[in-house]
């Protein structure tokens, strides 16, 4: 619609805003204008009530430009407008369904706005706009109230929790999400906690409750939308955390060099102090403790019935309508609750039997799905069967190299769950495809092989065992690990600890010239230790304070792929007979096992001993780091699964694992492609200065007189050229003169401190 | 020898003829114009083919619809058309030709109209409307009147007074007794005049005089006017036509309105009130169907109500109002007094009553 044009002579003022400008400035003078412009309102209003569907246009002001306006000013005179917030609720409330768009959005705005002037509190504008954003159908209004309810969630968040009312909007989502199961209304609880979750706003076990109660809904939708919380949600927030914390690195230095240099201008001024506040915060933020933050499926109340009823209802169920996609996402969730809080789901492993074949389609999420399921506890004689027959219908010559390799891997990564899954002759048979012709079926061997020689060195053949799992065999490190058994907890690192601290004492005593070896008088360590209690005060007690070591040389411990070739080819007389080798065996294990007794009585004396001070906790800390750094940059790239956290899911990739070895020849283009991967393009090749001159583009710096000069259009300097040529003795000896003088002051402004 | 030939030969060119070739267009001359174009929507000028001319009613229909026009002269006109229908061409008492309670609600946003134009000719329509019919629909006209009063446009404000003092003339009655039409409209009054607060209606006060203010003294003294025949209607005295309808328990008044209906014999007495009253909507004050009414929004249908409400409220900043008019002198004094009449007869009447004020 074309706006209709005013004649200069029929115009009328009707200016609110600036009747707005002026009760901003001075509230009191103008409370009569502004008591006429709420009786107008008024009235309009009650035009607007009598009709609200046919409500048209009025004349040059409308209903909405008044609501805007009172909106605006409404805190200058909160006697006047008190009503005026119920009243907007009530027009939103009753006629949402009838209301011209524009009018609605202006009413929504309003609402907010009065929110930010605290004349209306959160719980009343979310109870407000809440049920209208679960009943409309209007899309723009959706997204706008959705946007309204999460900004003012966020800022009545933003200064400190307000546990009120966040309690009440879980507990209008937890009824939402409960009170129709089959509706489609609960999906606006699963976007709300979700968006919260992200923004690390809510944290706690209600959200994860409504989650819960959503995924356990009969909606399709809804079941998916709270699976997928809890399959990618922490992954979600921990992004979303590195992102708002590496924005962008304020250089304090540089903004004030700028400054020092640009025309200094109160906008200038402000943005220094903006950056010096935001360094400010930044630093304070990264002094603070970080806040604990449990992962979604830490926080479950009762995960063992949780998984047990979304098995039965989604999976086990035949009336469950779920697709394959959305059954999988419910069974990898299944799983890792099973597998992270090692629950036990007693049909779970017969319902994989179906699934374990070939054929059926994205097997290779089912076989990460199982061994997801798999830890310690679970039953061997329940994992026997399945290993079996993953080993019967996808490891043989016969059946594709994919096929081969992605079984391999599926039984490697159960194994390295529940290593009682195995069984010797097996084992021995699967060990035995690392002389496959395929590439990625040797990998995955390998790997079935290297864990085996950590595990359970016993059960293969001696020559595959390798010489560090012989000897461990051999000293009785290397044992059989029985069912549900578990390992002893101790400090971890306070071998490290130890070790530095030993090197810390022979140094000491070098320097004072004594044996290294020889045992020191303990008091003067004991005071030092005591000393110690105070980290921030002996700040430089730790020589490498915030470095990390990282050794240059560390050995790079690749798969011992090679030498277990050599291992193998060597020649076979070396080979003894087995009873021979179990009575060597035997005899050294006794005396190596006395050793390692001793070792471990070593290990536990420190902390047996000692209590750590802080100092030494933080020194712990720091040894911590960096051995994970160095073996980080040892074994390069490759995440083995004791690296793996036990949060992380696996994924089916992992199972897919080097499959794409194994795919055949690559093209011509693909190998090109591959080739050139790694390559910078060809355009950064550049002189040392342009690459210099860009950066300084880039860093907004400015030229120098050189560079002006340099670049200034020949034309514009062709006059000068010319009159030199012209010039008397005279003149041509002022400029010079004039020239020296510039130089002793130091250009044209001079820098002798005026 | 070379330009020579060049020469020749663009000359032959001119009068060389070009070759036709069959399924091939015929090449444009050099001289063609092109004359096509595009146009979204073609407008013929004589778009009625009937020979006979559209009758008055359809015209008048027309018209109507013409209200809503985005043109301020169109609507003007359309004004002025339907006037001259009601006023001439209709003979006698002929019904309208659409109803008033049809006409209303496209005739009511006109008030707020940003033409002065427009408003005008908008207040010559009402005024030729028969009384009878807008009676009923007073309530439907106020809020638009009242938007009007406190507008930010001062001429739409002096329209809007200029419509309420029409509507008071032809239905008083039922304007100071319908719902919210006492304590809204005596608000706007208020608003309009600057009389709210006590600073506000001094004369030193820094009238925050925003918008024009149109001419200086001359709206004031309209507003004077019309609230003093406003007052009068809803607590001046009663007399004659003004208590007419009105429930009214006195004795005396009681006979003079019972006269009209008919002589009673002697054991009744002030029939009229307990039979079913004349008027349109009778059970109106019921609020059966609408939203609950605050008291602001309350109908105050008879005229002790109104006083009682207007002591309370409004007394007191009118009295002040009034006091600084009448020390302003001129033609607001003069104005004033008429309103100051209104009063001290509303005083001394409710004083006779027994009321307290």
């Amino acid at each position: 619609m074309v706006k209709r044009k005013l004649g200069a002579l029929e115009k009328v003022e009707a200016d609110l805003p600036n009747l707005q400008h002026k009760i901003r400035r001075d509230p009191k003078s103008y409370i009569e204008d502004f008591r006429a412009q709420h009786y107008q309102y008024e009235s309009h209003r009650e035009i607007f009530m009598a009709a609200p569907s046919s409500a048209t246009d009025t004349g040059i002001i409308s209903l909405r430009e008044l609501i805007d306006f009172i909106a605006h000013v409404a805190d200058c005179y909160p006697e006047i407008t008190k009503d005026f917030p119920q009243q907007l609720m009530d027009i939103l409330t009753q006629h949402h369904l009838i209301l011209q768009a524009e009018l609605r959005e202006k009413i929504v705005g309003s609402l907010v706005l009065l929110r930010k002037k605290e004349l209306l509190d959160s719980a009343t504008l979310l109870q407000t706009l809440f049920p209208i954003l679960i009943s409309t159908p209007s899309k723009t209004l959706r997204a706008l109230l959705f946007q309204k309810i999460l900004m003012d969630l966020r800022s009545s968040n933003a200064k400190s929790t307000n546990h009120k009312l966040n309690r009440t909007m879980q507990t209008v989502l937890y009824n939402l999400v409960t009170s129709d199961r089959t509706s489609s209304k609960g999906l606006w609880a699963i976007k709300l906690t979700r968006e919260l979750w992200k923004r690390q706003i809510w944290t706690d076990a209600k959200a994860v409750e409504v989650m819960k109660e959503a995924s356990l809904a009969t909606n399709e939708k809804v079941i998916v939308g709270g699976i997928r919380f809890f399959l990618g949600g922490d992954k979600e927030r921990e992004e979303m955390e590195d992102e708002s914390s590496d924005e962008e690195a304020i250089d304090m230095g540089r903004v004030k060099h700028i400054v020092g240099i640009n025309k200094k201008t109160k906008k200038k001024a402000r943005a220094v102090e903006k950056a010096r506040a935001t360094v400010k915060r930044r630093e304070r933020k990264k002094n603070q403790p970080h806040p604990l933050n449990f992962s979604a499926l830490h926080l479950l109340h009762d995960p063992q019935g949780y998984a047990e009823s979304l098995f039965s209802k989604h999976l086990q169920s035949t009336k469950s309508k779920l697709n394959l996609d959305q059954k999988l996402l419910v069974l990898q969730l299944v799983t890792r609750l099973v597998g992270l809080h090692k629950l036990h789901i007693m049909h779970l492993y017969s319902y994989f039997q179906k699934y374990l074949t070939p054929r059926q389609p994205s097997v290779t999420s089912f076989l990460a799905s199982l061994a997801q399921a798999s830890h310690d506890l679970v039953p061997p004689d329940d994992l026997e069967p399945l290993v079996q027959k993953i080993a019967n219908e996808f490891v043989s010559e016969a059946s594709a190299a994919e096929v081969a390799s992605a079984g391999l891997n599926a039984i490697r990564e159960i194994c390295a769950r529940q290593p009682l899954a195995m069984n010797e002759t097996l084992l021995q048979d699967l060990v035995m495809y690392r002389k496959s012709k395929d590439k990625g079926v040797v990998m995955a061997a390998r790997g079935l092989l290297s864990l085996f020689r950590e595990l359970n060195p016993e059960w293969l053949k001696r020559r595959d065992r390798g010489k560090e799992a012989s000897m461990g065999l051999r000293s009785g490190d290397k044992k059989e690990k029985r069912f549900a058994e578990q390992a002893a907890g101790g400090i971890e690192g306070i071998e490290l600890l130890e070790q530095w601290k030993e090197e810390e004492r022979r140094k000491k005593r070098a320097e004072k010239g004594l044996a290294s070896d020889a045992e020191d008088d303990d008091e003067e360590d004991e005071e030092d230790n005591w000393d110690a209690w105070n980290v921030e005060e002996d700040e430089d007690s730790d020589d490498s304070d915030g470095w990390i070591q990282v050794q240059s040389d560390a050995e790079i411990e690749l798969s011992d792929s090679d030498d277990d070739d050599e291992d193998s080819k060597r020649p076979k007389k070396k080979a003894k007979s087995d009873e021979e080798t179990a009575a060597e065996t035997a005899a050294e294990a006794t005396t190596e096992a006395s050793k390692a007794q001793k070792e471990l009585d070593q290990k536990l004396s420190l902390a047996a001993t000692r209590i750590l001070t802080p100092a030494d906790l933080a020194k712990l800390q720091e040894l911590r780091t960096e051995a994970a750094v160095n073996a980080l940059a040892g074994v390069k790239g490759r995440q083995s699964a004791s690296n793996r956290h036990h949060d992380d899911p696996l994924t089916a990739e992992e199972i897919e694992g080097l499959a794409a070895l194994s795919a055949g020849k690559a093209t011509r283009e693909e190998r090109i492609a591959h080739a050139k991967e790694g390559k910078t393009d060809r355009a950064d090749h550049k002189s040392v200065t342009a690459k210099r001159k860009e950066k300084k583009d880039a860093q907004g710096k400015s030229t120098t007189n050189k560079e002006k000069a340099r670049k200034k259009n020949f034309l514009m300097t062709l006059g000068k050229a010319k009159s030199k040529n012209k010039r008397s003795l005279v003149q041509t000896r002022a400029v010079l003169k004039a020239h020296q003088e510039r130089a002793k002051r130091g250009g044209r402004r001079g820098n002798t401190g005026n | 020898m070379g330009s020579s030939s060049k020469k020749k030969k663009e000359k032959q060119k001119d009068f060389q003829k070009a070759k036709l070739k069959v399924g091939k267009t015929k090449a444009k001359p050099d001289n063609f114009t092109d004359t096509s174009f595009k146009a979204k929507s073609i407008t013929l000028t004589q778009q009625s083919l009937t020979l006979n001319a559209p009758t008055t009613t359809t015209q008048f229909t027309h018209h109507v619809s013409l209200l809503g026009s985005k043109s301020d002269a169109q609507r003007r006109d359309s004004l002025a058309h339907l006037t001259t229908h009601l006023t001439h061409s209709r003979p006698g008492n002929a019904p309208l030709p659409q109803p008033v309670s049809t006409l209303l609600p496209t005739l009511a946003p006109l008030i707020l109209d940003g033409s002065t134009g427009v408003r005008t000719q908008l207040l010559r329509l009402l005024r030729a409307l028969p009384p009878r019919d807008v009676e009923d629909h007073v309530a439907q006209l106020l809020p638009f009147i009242r938007a009007g009063m406190t507008h930010l446009a001062a001429d739409i404000r002096v329209t809007a007074v200029e419509v309420l003092a029409w509507l008071v003339e032809v239905a008083g009655r039922e304007v100071v007794g319908c719902a919210g039409g006492w304590i809204k409209t005596l608000n706007c009054f208020l608003s309009v005049l600057g009389w709210h607060t006590e600073e506000s209606s001094k004369w030193s006060a820094s009238r925050a005089a925003f918008g024009k203010s149109g001419t200086a003294g001359r709206p004031v003294v309209k507003v004077l006017g019309v609230l003093a025949e406003f007052l009068e209607v809803g607590i001046g005295a009663v007399a004659g036509e003004g208590g007419g309808g009105d429930v009214v328990m006195e004795e005396g008044a009681g006979r003079t309105a019972g006269a009209a209906v008919g002589n009673w014999e002697f054991p009744l007495a002030q029939v009229e009130a307990h039979m079913v009253p004349q008027t349109a909507q009778p059970y109106v004050y019921l609020n059966l169907f609408g939203q609950p009414r605050d008291e602001e929004g309350e109908m105050y249908e008879t005229r002790e109500d109104r006083f009682r409400v207007f002591a309370a409220r409004f007394l007191k900043a009118v009295e002040r109002g009034v006091e600084s008019a009448r020390q302003d002198g001129g033609e607001v004094g003069r104005a004033s007094s008429a309103v100051n009449k209104v009063l001290k007869e509303a005083l001394g009447y409710a004083r006779g009553a027994g009321l307290e004020v």
